[in-house]
């Protein structure tokens, strides 16, 4: 009691020192993902500045080229490290996260690096990149079945939560259950963890009953406290279940990229999952007040041309002149510097480290769409679960 | 129009203590709010500050942080309390995740001759309304606290004080490795409070 502290623990040290912190994140906070694992907010600033100030942008530019490097010149034992620390840069550096990050190619990669390699089947680490690569993808579901299958992962219980609560956003209520039951006989670590979500899991499931319509209008208007979206829903209690589904809706409107179809398309998505199809009516009325998921937003880009039935034009009579025969299909010039661009593009997987190499934002975009859509598809199908 | 000339309030050291301890109560409440350590159900919202404020409606909460804020004021006006600190702990593990630091300041001159300050009490309104924004605000860069959290408040005070009944001597509850973020400040000419959250590395390799 006596005892001087000559030494400041590092609160008190810079509590008490001149150094404040900026407040960039405040300013910009609507453009700043939360991370589950929270944020450096140094590199937060940092990384905001470098929106408006070009040196902070091509600097950003330089050292994500320097981490992929850094990746490929590694030697040591764990090839996972530079890995991680690419991604945590990434995620720095990148505050909104979005499309042209690169963020989910790059989950993609690492995860597709390892995936044979037995020493890091068990490795938490390893998991945790899958785990954040489902987040962002359209239907995570493809991805916890393959982990299963491929037994990446099992022993951990963050796996086995994951997964329930995914097929519980999706109200498939008794595979949850099965899940959470899968885990705890096999003993994941931490068990309590598990058993504890597992619970509340339970008592959710309890006072869950089926919701009408009505309740999803309140619902859609209900303000959305800032707070709610990363919790997923465990740790509140829900008392009122109509709160239970704004939470839930609200989380699978900010799970990225998956599909909120609102009305029954007549040409639906066989990947598409809801709580409840509404009638084409009602979605009508209700259309303005969603903005509706990034898929929904952008499907006059991505809508394959399908046949038009509904409607039927009346044949005219008289001939069609014919000719509209599919002639040989027009070349498409490329200039001499994007022509071998273009012939590394088509090889498969090398390509997609090429994209984040050169950090293009474009092509980075494109190729986050299109594993958001198929999370899976540079892996060989035979690795694929059936 | 009415021009913008500040009307100067004059505070007394009671009032400024009563102005920090309520501060306290507001801030600790929205912060068991914001980062979920109790239900979003169970809060109600006012209004103070010019913002909406959410204040807990469980009882044993509710008197936990009206005695604190009591004794808080007492201290306050007898110019030993030092630092207020809300502490976010894991309920299964018992670790320390979060803590609120609340360092607080007091002007000796006041203390000792009895004189009152003057400051306009809309301007110290805004001050405290910029914290509670931040407070608010902070799950841009907070973890995400996915288990079931208790908190505490630990008072950093003068070594002559006596510790009162309901409280009892503990270690500091520190975090090993924090991040640091400090937040603004709020200022009633008699007592200067500074913000300072600190908080877990998340790290990859941890369960």
């Amino acid at each position: 009691m006596e005892n001087v502290e000559i030494s400041l623990d590092p609160e008190t040290e810079f509590l008490y020192s001149k150094e404040g912190t900026g407040n960039e994140w405040e300013l910009f906070k609507e453009n700043v993902r939360p991370l589950k694992r929270g944020r450096n907010v140094r590199l937060l600033n940092d990384a905001l500045k470098s929106q408006t100030d070009h040196l902070l942008k091509k600097s950003l530019l330089h050292n994500r080229r320097k981490m992929v490097e850094a990746i490929d010149e590694y030697k040591g034992d764990d090839p996972l490290k530079p890995w991680l620390e690419c991604i945590k840069w990434v995620q720095e550096a990148f505050p909104p996260g979005g499309d042209c990050s690169g963020l989910v190619v790059i989950y993609e990669q690492c995860v597709r690096t390892f995936w044979h390699e037995d020493r890091y089947k068990d490795d938490l680490r390893y998991l945790k990149v899958w785990l954040e690569y489902a987040e962002n993808c359209a239907d995570a579901e493809v991805i916890y079945s393959f982990l299963e299958a491929n037994k990446i992962g099992q022993t951990h219980s963050i796996f086995f939560i994951s997964y329930a609560l995914h097929m519980e956003s999706k109200n498939k209520i008794k595979t949850a259950n099965e899940i959470f039951n899968m885990g705890i006989s096999r003993d994941a670590q931490p068990i309590e963890k598990l058993k504890a979500a597992y619970k509340k899991f339970l008592g959710r499931s309890m006072g869950r009953p089926k919701p009408t319509d009505e309740d999803l209008t309140e619902n859609r208007l209900a303000a959305r406290s800032f707070g709610t979206v990363l919790a997923r829903g465990e740790t509140r209690n829900q008392i009122m279940e109509s709160s239970d589904f704004s939470r839930k809706k609200m989380k699978q409107d900010r799970a990225y990229g998956t599909p909120l179809n609102i009305y029954k398309d007549t040409n639906a998505n066989a990947n598409a999952t809801l709580f409840h199809q509404l009638e084409l009516s009602e979605a009508d009325s209700r259309s303005w007040y969603t903005l509706g998921s990034r898929k929904e937003r952008n499907k006059e880009n991505n809508a394959i041309p399908t046949k038009w039935t509904s409607n039927k034009i009346p044949r005219r009579a008289g001939h069609i002149t014919g000719g509209a025969t599919a002639s040989a299909c027009i070349d498409v010039f490329v200039d001499e510097e994007c022509a071998e661009n273009y012939k590394v593009h088509s090889e498969g997987g090398k390509s997609s480290t090429l994209l984040l190499r050169q950090g293009d934002g474009q092509n980075l975009k494109k190729e986050t769409e299109l594993l958001r859509e198929n999370p899976l598809r540079n892996f060989p199908p035979i690795c694929l679960p059936r | 129009m009415a021009s913008r000339t500040a009307t100067k309030d004059i505070i007394t050291l009671r009032g400024s203590a009563a102005i920090v301890s309520e501060f306290f109560g507001y801030a600790a409440n929205s912060i068991l709010y914001n980062r979920g350590v109790y239900p979003e159900e169970t809060f109600a919202k006012v209004k103070k500050y010019g913002l909406p404020m959410l204040l807990t409606q469980d009882e044993g909460v509710k008197t936990f942080i009206a005695n604190l804020t009591a004794q808080l004021s007492d201290w306050l006006e007898s110019g030993k309390l030092q630092r207020v600190v809300l502490v976010i702990m894991s309920k299964v593990t018992n670790e320390v995740l979060e803590r609120w630091n609340f360092s607080i300041e007091t002007d000796n001159e006041v203390l000792e001759k009895g004189v009152a300050r003057e400051k306009s009490d809309k301007e110290i309104m805004r001050e405290i309304q910029a914290i509670m924004r931040q407070i608010a605000s902070s799950i841009t860069y907070l973890p995400c606290l996915d288990e079931p959290c208790v908190f505490d408040v630990l008072a950093y005070t003068d070594k002559d004080v006596a510790v009162p009944f309901t409280w009892i001597e503990s270690d500091p509850k520190l975090i090993a490795n924090p991040q640091m973020v400090k937040l603004h400040s709020f200022n009633t000419k008699i007592h200067k409070v500074d913000t300072l959250v600190s908080y877990k590395n998340d790290e990859w390799d941890e369960e």
